[in-house]
């Protein structure tokens, strides 16, 4: 922690330097223009639509039958996914980290793989798979020609499809705190008589309490927030708030009651944060021990239940890697095979990909993603390589207050950003020199970048504290000037970090649905849309064949991002790191709780599975 | 009270403990001292019954436990970072054991106050979160759990390694004065040697899964057994041949020349040692002073040897280094190995030992 006691540090000193000044103006602009202002409009739209204070958007919604189902609904799923993301959670988190059962390593590839896909791939895969045109019922209703071909909507569908994708939180942050229970404390209840059910009710589950709390907010946030399961599954009678915010946005007289849901849907989420963070200052969980011996795995004595136990456990792998498995085999298959679910080995071809990759059409939703989300993990990392160092070594209240507002992304949902950010560059603003950046390229662009801030921000501080200050030191006493020791001492260390950290952010970008939805420019639609349209049925067979194919390439670009980040040095780094699930999006508030370390960490996931 | 029978441990390929016999009598603090990876802790959890052996017989009190899960054994244990539930209060902690076994909460109550008041935990501590108490309460909790259940034998697997140099002397008393006050066969694991002498009624040394040597701290400081525990408790200078001959032809010992010989450094002196009849004196050379405050190390070399010695800083002039000196050795204090075996020579007939 270099500089937090030396004189340099203070907020006086920091005005001194004409290049700190510089980027602290461009700083302000952006904060102000981008994060603040944006979402002070949202509330001016909502309470103050003509400069003084009218309660007429309440009213509206009040009055309007959908908007109020539709707030029920989101509170009802958040409630029904915090319970059974926990239960299918903290069950693979057990089975593949704390019992011994057989295969677990298998099991393990099953359960992880909603961390190469989810959000709207994910939604629309299950769609394909069990939708009313889908694979699998298509193949039942040969079976039960009487059956209902919609059977997977509903309420019922978009909680089994959300409960599936986000157990990415537990597999990442419960089975982490589980790494951290000393052993000899299971081994000193075994000595007291303790059975195994006593052991893991008392001692092993009370000393994840606090992870579990904050991996049920996040399942809460989760449903609260949920845009694309409910759109692509919910059907006409299960609509949620996103969903709704969406489409009062779309029509101009509804604006303030779309603004309204937003701000309804910020203030929950806040509420809920804030609540998280009281629970994780409170109580000591974790062990109070230096040496602490690592967990091995329980052995199930119970015949009757060690057998319960691996059946559920296949039973969960089996749905988690079918829809994967369907995914990837029916991208081979023709439009034939694909319509009625029957497949034989000569209708897989490689047609699909041949289309995709060299048909204008099918190419261009790629390119797009790609395009855009390159250029957001870049000027993100790139843009706060600087202010992460200047945030790192000046600690004062101007650098407090800077950071702050750089986490406003991170406790407001996407919606009411992207909301605020249409309505506050439809007409010409001077903020922007007096642009309309509404129905443009550039708007998404910003919406990316500023979506992806708090985490890369936290990222490269972290980097930067990693560095030994004494290399620092060493340079500057030798005569290097500041902006010096920054290029050739501190950016060739923090390099590889911010490449890893770029890649995340690119990751978790390519399948973004949530903020396109709003935001893209009618021509120019990334994959996530082009996803979502299919999933409608509006490029018929072809479509959904595509999809298969940029589910299929998602999922490559995904996992190799991630084994190129993790996988080589992945199992030490995730077992030492002790941050909480609120690393991922929330937690680490900015003065609350401070990452140790250079590489990001399982926190860093891009967690894919954000919002389905 | 305890017996191990030809006790066989491995892990895999790798047999952590060969062949192993330990024979614990009741009330005594016996103690598995060895450097670390010498097998000390899986003797313990052997006994604990979290180890399963592939060979031997495990008995506490007359009964065969070889087979018995820990619990089932009276064996209390504290573990080395006391392995305390950090999600519960001090009393939960030590009423774990009594609610498993489905204790009326009022004898539990009865039991946790009961226990707690002997290791000397006020009735405000027992409501405490753990983490709220310093090392040594986080040490008498432990203890206080353990012995809540009213064990046969108490295992303790270094429950000092965790703690500063200073709170572990003190706690070191603390715990010796609670084993005595409960009277309870303890087995205390540790590698510090300076712990086992202070605190042990037997030492068995470790070394590489065999047992060297079971004695009281005495004999296993002066009478080392084998050269390997001759040189890991205490400190002591290597002889050389040269120096045995002219030790034997001084005072007509008859020390063998050839067997690997050591002294230990408070046993060499300066001066003339008022009472030590056998002394004789060895000329030498101060290689070096380093000087401690209270006492000043040197290094005297006499007959190719290196002798170490302490000399006493009483305010007495003494050598520097380059000086001449003479060291006065009593040849009965010389520990003699057989350079193959590693055995101790028989002191009271050196020369006939060695063939």
């Amino acid at each position: 922690m270099s500089g937090s006691s030396r004189g340099g540090s203070s907020a006086k000193s920091m005005l001194r330097s004409p290049f700190i000044l510089i980027v602290g103006a461009v700083l302000t602009w952006f904060i102000a223009a981008f994060l603040v202002w944006p979402n002070v409009n949202v509330l001016i739209a909502t309470f103050f639509p003509d400069g003084n204070f009218s309660g007429r958007a309440a009213e509206k919604l009040f009055s309007s039958q959908r908007a109020m189902k539709s707030l029920g609904n989101s509170f009802m799923l958040a409630v029904a996914l915090s319970i059974t993301v926990n239960v299918v959670g903290i069950f693979i988190v057990l089975v593949t980290h704390y019992f011994r059962i057989r295969g677990s390593r298998i099991l393990f590839l099953g359960y992880a793989t909603t961390f190469i896909y989810g959000g709207i791939v994910l939604a629309a895969g299950y769609k394909f798979i069990y939708g009313d045109k889908g694979i699998i019922t298509s193949l039942l209703l040969q079976v039960f020609p009487g059956m209902d071909a919609a059977w997977f909507s509903g309420f019922f569908a978009v909680l089994v499809v959300m409960t599936f994708a986000t157990t990415t939180n537990h597999m990442l942050f419960v089975a982490n705190a589980l790494r951290g229970v000393d052993y000899q404390t299971i081994e000193a209840a075994k000595n007291l008589g303790a059975s195994s059910w006593t052991i893991l009710r008392r001692v092993v589950l009370p000393m994840l309490k606090p992870t579990l709390f904050a991996v049920t907010i996040l399942s809460f946030l989760t449903g609260l927030g949920a845009l694309s399961a409910p759109q692509v599954l919910g059907g006409r009678d299960f609509q949620t708030i996103t969903p709704m915010i969406l489409t009062f946005t779309n029509s101009p007289t509804s604006r303030d009651l779309a603004a309204l849901l937003a701000v309804i849907l910020g203030a929950a989420t806040i509420l809920m944060l804030a609540v998280m963070t009281r629970l994780e200052k409170g109580g000591t969980y974790f062990s109070v021990s230096k040496v602490s011996s690592a967990l091995r795995k329980q052995q199930i004595t119970n015949p009757v239940a060690n057998i319960a136990v691996h059946l559920t456990a296949y039973l969960l792998f089996a749905v988690y890697t079918l829809p994967v498995l369907l995914i990837v085999l029916y991208s081979f298959a023709d439009g034939a095979a694909i319509q009625t679910g029957q497949l034989s080995p000569g209708s897989l071809t490689l047609d699909n990909y041949v289309r995709v990759l060299t048909q204008e059409s099918g190419l261009r939703p790629f390119v797009v993603s790609v395009v855009y989300s390159a250029l957001a993990a870049v000027i993100a990392v790139g843009g706060l390589l600087f202010v992460a160092r200047l945030l790192q070594k000046y600690r004062n209240w101007v650098s407090s207050l800077f950071e702050y507002l750089l986490h406003i992304p991170w406790i407001l949902p996407s919606a009411l950003l992207a909301l605020g950010l249409i309505i506050s560059y439809d007409h010409p603003n001077p903020l922007v020199g007096g642009a309309v950046l509404t129905g443009t390229t550039v708007i998404l662009l910003i919406a990316f970048v500023t979506v992806k801030i708090p985490f890369t921000l936290r990222m490269l501080k972290a980097s930067f504290a990693s560095v030994n200050s004494s290399l620092e030191e060493a340079a500057a006493i030798m005569g290097a000037k500041t902006l010096y020791v920054f290029r050739r001492i501190l950016l060739p260390l923090v390099l590889p970090a911010a490449a890893a950290i770029a890649a995340l952010n690119f990751n978790s970008l390519l399948d973004d649905y949530d903020t396109a939805i709003f935001l893209a420019h009618p021509l120019v639609q990334p994959l996530g849309l082009v996803i979502k349209a299919n999933t409608d049925g509006a490029e018929g067979v072809e479509g959904v064949a595509n999809t298969f194919v940029y589910t299929v390439l998602l999922m490559v670009i995904t996992g190799l991002t991630m084994y190129l980040v993790y996988g080589r040095s992945g199992r030490r780094g995730a077992g030492k790191s002790g941050a909480g699930p609120s690393g991922r999006r929330r937690a680490g508030f900015p003065g609350t709780v401070t990452i140790a370390e250079a590489a990001p960490g399982p926190e860093a996931a891009p967690l894919p599975a954000g919002r389905p | 009270m305890i017996r191990l029978d030809n006790i066989e441990v491995t892990f895999g390929d790798f047999v952590a403990i060969p062949n192993l016999d330990l024979h614990v009598k009741p009330g005594e603090f016996f103690t598995l001292l060895g450097p670390s990876g010498c097998g000390k802790t899986t003797a313990l959890r052997t006994l604990a019954g979290f180890i399963e052996p592939s060979a031997g017989t495990v008995h506490v009190d007359g009964k065969n436990v070889t087979r018995l899960p820990s619990d089932k054994r009276q064996v209390g244990m504290v573990f080395q970072n006391y392995a305390l539930f950090p999600s519960m209060s001090v009393w939960e902690n030590i009423a774990f054991g009594l609610r498993v076994r489905k204790e009326k909460t009022a004898e539990s109550d009865r039991l946790v106050r009961d226990i707690a008041r002997r290791v000397e935990l006020s009735d405000e501590q027992l409501h405490k979160n753990v983490a709220e108490l310093s090392g040594g309460q986080q040490q008498r909790v432990a203890v206080a759990r353990a012995l809540v259940l009213r064990p046969k034998i108490l295992l303790l697997d270094e429950p000092l390694s965790n703690l500063d140099a200073k709170l572990r002397h003190q706690l070191r008393q603390q715990l010796k004065d609670l084993q005595s006050e409960f009277g309870i066969t303890t087995v205390y694991v540790t590698h510090d040697q300076d712990e086992a002498l202070a605190m042990s009624d037997r030492v068995a040394v470790f070394n590489k899964g065999v047992v060297e040597q079971v004695g009281t701290p005495q004999s296993i400081y002066d009478d080392a057994a084998t050269e390997f525990v001759c040189n890991f408790i205490g400190d002591s200078s290597p002889l050389t041949p040269e120096f045995i001959a002219e030790l034997n032809r001084l005072s007509g010992a008859g020390l063998s020349p050839t067997a690997n010989s050591y002294l230990r450094v408070e046993k060499a002196s300066l001066t003339q040692p008022a009472t030590g009849g056998t002394a004789v004196g060895l000329s030498g050379k101060v290689v070096s002073r380093t000087y401690h405050g209270l006492h000043s190390r040197y290094i005297v070399r006499s007959h190719g040897a290196d002798l170490r010695l302490l000399v006493k800083e009483d305010g007495a002039a003494h050598p520097e280094a380059g000086a001449e000196a003479t060291v006065y050795v009593q040849p009965g204090h010389v520990l003699q190995y057989h350079p193959d075996t590693g055995r101790a020579l028989d002191r009271r007939e050196p020369a006939v030992t060695l063939p």
